[in-house]
C-alpha cells in the first residue's frame, strides 16, 4: 500500500456551536489539479484555512506523505512544502513587485543575518533574484519588476500572488478562489498557467465556488456541502451527480 | 488590626472614586475617537489648578469652582477635539503624538502661571466622621465618593436613556454604520470630549485640596489610568468602573503594607497579566487595536 | 554629472564636517553634541525596532539595561570599560529577548502598551532595589572610559571632544551595521512582516521570530547607546529613562518620519537643535517645553510623513522602493 500525498482524515471544525466541517475526508494525488467546490458555506474556504494551517482543526488530521501537520503553525506547514495564496489580492502593496517575489524565496534561500553584514551572502542572494525572476516570467510579470505591487492592475496582481507562492518552491500550491474577479480573458489564461504549473511538477488544490470555472481544468473534484463530503470525481462524474445538481440548485449557483 | 484594614479600605474607596472618573473619560474619549489621549492626566491636572487659581487665589466659593472647573476643562476637551484629534482621525498614532505635544504645552503653561512648586490648596471642609479612633474619613474624601457614584450614575443613565447617549454609543461600535444612521460624527466626539474632559477636570478639582498640587501630578494618574482601563478591556465603560476599584483596592493595601513602589509594581504587573492572557480586557469584548 | 561627484564626495565631506564640528562650538554645545551622537543610535535602533511595524514604548528602558548593566558591570567585577560597553549591550539583547516572550503574544496597540508597562516594570525595580541599583538616587562616579595614548594623539575621555569622537565611531559602525541589516534579505523580511504578516508566514517566515530578531537586535543598539551614556556623564538614575525620555524618542521618530533609514535620525537632529540650541539662545527657558509641544502638534498636522518627505522633495526622488531588491552592488556589475 503506498502512502497518500496529501490525505484529509475526518477533519473536523466548530466554532462555538457551529459545525463548519464535519468529518470530512479526501486524498489529493501527486501532479493533480485538485478542485475543493462546494456552494458558498460549504465550508471550504475553512478546509483550506486548515489544511494551510491558519486554523487548528478541531479534530481529525491531514498528513503529507503519512506526516501529520494539522495543528501545525502556517509557517510550518510552508515549510514543508504546501504554500498558499489568499483570496483577493493579498500582496505587499508597499514593496515592488521583484521584493514580493523575494520575500517568496525566504525559504530555498534563508537570510543569515551575520553573513549579510558582512557581505558573505552574495550567492545566496544572486540565486534568490534568479529564482524571483524566473518565478515572476513564469506569470508574465517580468517586465513590471521594478513597479510598486499596490499599483499593479488586478489581474496582474493575481499573477503576482502566484508567483511570491512560486517562489517558495513548493510541492503542493493552495490557491484560495483564483478566479473570482476574473474576466473570461484572464481566467482562460490563469488556467493555463496552472496546466503549466502542474507539467513542472507542481500538485494544486484549489478552492472555488463558480463550479464552472474548475470543470475544465480539474483532474478531481471534491464536492462539499454543509461541511460535508458530497461527492467525488473526475469532472463528468461531477457534473452529472445527482445530489451536486440538487446542491446547486437549492443554493445560488448554476452547474454548466 | 481590623481597624487598620478598614481604614485602608476607606482610603482605596475614596482613590477608586477619583480613578474611575478619570478612566471612565479616558475610555469614552478612546471608544469614539479611537485615540489614546495621553494628556488626560493633565486635564486632570487643570482641574486641580482651576482650584489653585480661583479658590486658593480668588477666594471663590468652592461648588462654583469645581463647576467652572468642569467648563474650562471640558472646553479644553472640545479645543483638543477641534484642533487636533478631528483633523488626525485617521492617523491614531498621530493624535496620540499630538496629544504629548499638547500635554507639554499645559505643563509648561502652569509651570510659568504658577510656578513648578507644590501649591496648597487650603481644606474645604476641616470635618472628619469618625468610625473609632483609627478610622476616620475626612468629608473632603466622602464628598469625591458621593460625587463620583452620582456622576457615573448620570453618564450612566445620559447614555442608556437620551438620543445624544445612543449616538455615542452607537458610534463607539462603529463609526462608520452610526454616520450611516444619520449621527453626527463630528457632535458626538465634541461630547464624548467634553464629558471626558470635563469628568478629568472634575476628579482634579475635587482632589486638589487632598494632594499635592503640582504640574507634573498628571504623570501617576495617567499610569494609573492606563492600567485600569486595559483591565477593565478597552472601551467597556462598566470595566473601567469595576477595574478602578480592583486597582484602587490593590493599590492601596499593598502601598500601607508593603510600600508604594511594590504597588506600581503589582498594578503594572496585573495589566501585563492581563495583556497577555485576556488582550480585551476582564470585562471588553470590542477588539480594536 | 555634478550630481555623481556629489555622491562621491558627500561621505568624505560628512566626515570632514562631523569632525570639524566641535571645534566651532562652545562647551556647553560640545556636551549636547556628545548626547546627540548618543541619541542617534538610539533613535536609529528604534526604527530597526519600528520595522517590523511594533511600536514600543519600552525602548528607553532598555537604553537604560545597558547603561545600568555596563555601569555595574565595571563597578562589581572591575570590566574594563569598552569590553563591559559591549556587555551591557548585550543584557539589553537578552533582557529583549525575555520580555519577547510575553510581548509578541500581543499587537499594535496592545504592544504599545504592554512594552510600556514592562519597561516601567523594570525601571521601579532599580528604584525599588537600592542593591545593586542604587534605588531612586541611582548609580553614582561610574568608571569613565580610561585615557588612551595612539602615538602622538593622546585622548583624555573627560574632555566632551574625545569622547564626542569616540562614541561618533562606535555609532559609525553601529549605523553601518543597522543598515546593511535593512538593506538584506533580512530587512525585507522585516518589512514584509510589517506589511502583511500572513502573506509573510505562507511563505515560510516565521513571523514571530522575526518580530523577536528586530526587537533584540534594536535593544542591543539601544543597550549600547545607554551604555555610552553612562561612562559619559557618570551617573544614572531611574527618572534618566523615564517615559518622558520615551516621548522624546518617539516624537524624533514621527516628526522626522519612519519611511526612511535617515528619517529618525533627521527628527532627533533637528529637534534636539531646536530646543537645546535656538531655543536656548533666544532665551526662552520656561517656554521650551511649550513650543516643543507645539512643534509637535503642527507636525504630525501639517507633515504627516515627516521632514524626510521634505527632504525627498528637495532630492526629488522617492524612497525608491526597488532599492531594497538590489541584491548587491556585485550584482550589477555581475
Amino acid at each position: 500500500m503506498t502512502i497518500p500525498f496529501l490525505e484529509v482524515d475526518t477533519l473536523t471544525m466548530r466554532f462555538g456551536g457551529l459545525t463548519a466541517v464535519d468529518a470530512l475526508s479526501f486524498r489529493v494525488e501527486h501532479g493533480e489539479i485538485h478542485g475543493l467546490i462546494g456552494p458558498n458555506g460549504a465550508g471550504k474556504t475553512t478546509t483550506f484555512n486548515m489544511i494551510s494551517g491558519f486554523y487548528t482543526p478541531t479534530e481529525g488530521s491531514i498528513r503529507l506523505r503519512g506526516e501529520e501537520i494539522s495543528g501545525l503553525k502556517m509557517f510550518e506547514v510552508a515549510r514543508r512544502g504546501v504554500v498558499r495564496t489568499f483570496q483577493h489580492s493579498t500582496l505587499f502593496a508597499e514593496l515592488t513587485v521583484l521584493e514580493n517575489a523575494l520575500v517568496g524565496t525566504h525559504m530555498p534561500f534563508r537570510p543569515n543575518i551575520f553573513a549579510a553584514i558582512v557581505g558573505w551572502d552574495t550567492e545566496d542572494r544572486r540565486g534568490a533574484h534568479a529564482r524571483a525572476m524566473e518565478s515572476l516570467d513564469f506569470f508574465g510579470i517580468a517586465h513590471l519588476a521594478g513597479e510598486r505591487a499596490g499599483d499593479l492592475s488586478h489581474g496582474h496582481q493575481r499573477a503576482l500572488g502566484m508567483a511570491v507562492a512560486m517562489a517558495a518552491h513548493p510541492d503542493v500550491i493552495l490557491l484560495d478562489e483564483p478566479f473570482t474577479g476574473m474576466n473570461p480573458e484572464e481566467t482562460n489564461r490563469m488556467m493555463e498557467l496552472m496546466r503549466r504549473l502542474r507539467e513542472s511538477g507542481v500538485t494544486i488544490l484549489l478552492v472555488e465556488h463558480d463550479m464552472h470555472a474548475v470543470m475544465g481544468l480539474c483532474d478531481t473534484i471534491t464536492v462539499m456541502n454543509f461541511g460535508r463530503l458530497l461527492t467525488e470525481g473526475t469532472a463528468q462524474e461531477v457534473r452529472h451527480h445527482p445530489d451536486v445538481i440538487a446542491a446547486y440548485l437549492g443554493g445560488t449557483r448554476h452547474v454548466a | 488590626m481590623i481597624e487598620l484594614l478598614a481604614q485602608t479600605g476607606l482610603n482605596a474607596l475614596y482613590a477608586a472614586a477619583y480613578m474611575s472618573l478619570v478612566a471612565v473619560g479616558l475610555v469614552l474619549i478612546f471608544g469614539v475617537m479611537g485615540v489614546i489621549n495621553f494628556a488626560h492626566g493633565e486635564l486632570f491636572m487643570m482641574g486641580a489648578y482651576t482650584v489653585v487659581a480661583l479658590y486658593t487665589d480668588f477666594q471663590m466659593p468652592y461648588v462654583l469652582v469645581v463647576g467652572l472647573a468642569v467648563m474650562f476643562v471640558g472646553a479644553l476637551g472640545i479645543f483638543m477635539e477641534w484642533s487636533m484629534f478631528r483633523p488626525l482621525r485617521d492617523n491614531p498614532l498621530g493624535g496620540l503624538v499630538a496629544s504629548i505635544g499638547f500635554l507639554m504645552i499645559l505643563q509648561a503653561a502652569v509651570s510659568m502661571g504658577f510656578g513648578v512648586r507644590m501649591e496648597h490648596v487650603p481644606p474645604v471642609t476641616q470635618e472628619v466622621i469618625e468610625f473609632s479612633d483609627r478610622v476616620r474619613l475626612p468629608v473632603q474624601r466622602l464628598v469625591v465618593i458621593l460625587a463620583a457614584v452620582v456622576l457615573l450614575a448620570a453618564l450612566w443613565a445620559f447614555l442608556k436613556k437620551t438620543r445624544f447617549g445612543w449616538a455615542l454609543r452607537a458610534s463607539a461600535q462603529d463609526r462608520e454604520a452610526a454616520a450611516l444612521q444619520g449621527i453626527s460624527i463630528r457632535q458626538t466626539a465634541q461630547i464624548a470630549m467634553f464629558i471626558g474632559a470635563g469628568l478629568a477636570g472634575v476628579a482634579g478639582a475635587l482632589t486638589a485640596p487632598l494632594i499635592s498640587v503640582n504640574p507634573h501630578m498628571g504623570h501617576s494618574v495617567i499610569i494609573a489610568a492606563f492600567i485600569v482601563i486595559i483591565v477593565g478591556g478597552i472601551g467597556s465603560l462598566e470595566g473601567a468602573v469595576i477595574a478602578a476599584v480592583i486597582y484602587a483596592f490593590v493599590h492601596t493595601f499593598v502601598t500601607t503594607f508593603y510600600d508604594g513602589v511594590v504597588a506600581d509594581i503589582v498594578g503594572l504587573s496585573l495589566m501585563l497579566l492581563v495583556l497577555v492572557v485576556k488582550p480585551t480586557g476582564l470585562f471588553g469584548t470590542a477588539d480594536r487595536a | 554629472m555634478p550630481r555623481s561627484l556629489i555622491h562621491v564626495l558627500a561621505w568624505p565631506l560628512l566626515g570632514v564636517f562631523l569632525i570639524a564640528l566641535p571645534h566651532v562650538l562652545s562647551f556647553s554645545q560640545q556636551e549636547i553634541l556628545a548626547y546627540l551622537v548618543f541619541n542617534v543610535l538610539l533613535v536609529a535602533s528604534y526604527r530597526l525596532l519600528t520595522l517590523t511595524g511594533e511600536w514600543s514604548l519600552g525602548h528607553v528602558v532598555i537604553m537604560g539595561v545597558g547603561a545600568y548593566g555596563s555601569a555595574l558591570y565595571t563597578k562589581h567585577f572591575g570590566v574594563p570599560v569598552p569590553v563591559s560597553m559591549l556587555l551591557g549591550a548585550g543584557t539589553a539583547a537578552l533582557i529583549a529577548m525575555v520580555l519577547s516572550y510575553p510581548l509578541f503574544r500581543m499587537k499594535g496597540f496592545y504592544f504599545l502598551i504592554g512594552s510600556f508597562a514592562a519597561g516601567e516594570i523594570i525601571r521601579l525595580l532599580w528604584k525599588r532595589y537600592r542593591e545593586p541599583f542604587g534605588g531612586p538616587k541611582g548609580l553614582k562616579r561610574i568608571d569613565p572610559m580610561p585615557d588612551i595614548d595612539i602615538g602622538i594623539w593622546s585622548f583624555d575621555f573627560f574632555e566632551p571632544v574625545s569622547y564626542y569622537y569616540f562614541a561618533l565611531a562606535v555609532v559609525a559602525v553601529c549605523l553601518w551595521i543597522m543598515w546593511r541589516i535593512e538593506r538584506s534579505p533580512v530587512g525585507l523580511t522585516f518589512h514584509a512582516v510589517h506589511w502583511q504578516d500572513n502573506l509573510a508566514e505562507s511563505a515560510g517566515v516565521n513571523v514571530r521570530a522575526y518580530r523577536t530578531l528586530a526587537f533584540v537586535i534594536a535593544s542591543g543598539f539601544a543597550g549600547l547607546s545607554g551604555a555610552l551614556m553612562a561612562h559619559y556623564i557618570g551617573t544614572i538614575n531611574p527618572t534618566s529613562f523615564d517615559v518622558e525620555q520615551m516621548v522624546f524618542v518617539l516624537t524624533w521618530a514621527i516628526v522626522g518620519g519612519t519611511a526612511t533609514f535617515y528619517g529618525p535620525i533627521l527628527g532627533c537632529v533637528v529637534l534636539t537643535i531646536l530646543n537645546e540650541i535656538v531655543l536656548r539662545e533666544m532665551g526662552f527657558e520656561q517656554m521650551r517645553p511649550m513650543i516643543y509641544g507645539l512643534v509637535m502638534i503642527l507636525s504630525v498636522l501639517f507633515l504627516p510623513k515627516g521632514l524626510e518627505s521634505i527632504v525627498q522633495r528637495l532630492v526629488g526622488r522617492k524612497p525608491a522602493p526597488g532599492a531594497l531588491a538590489e541584491p548587491t552592488r556585485m550584482e550589477d556589475r555581475a
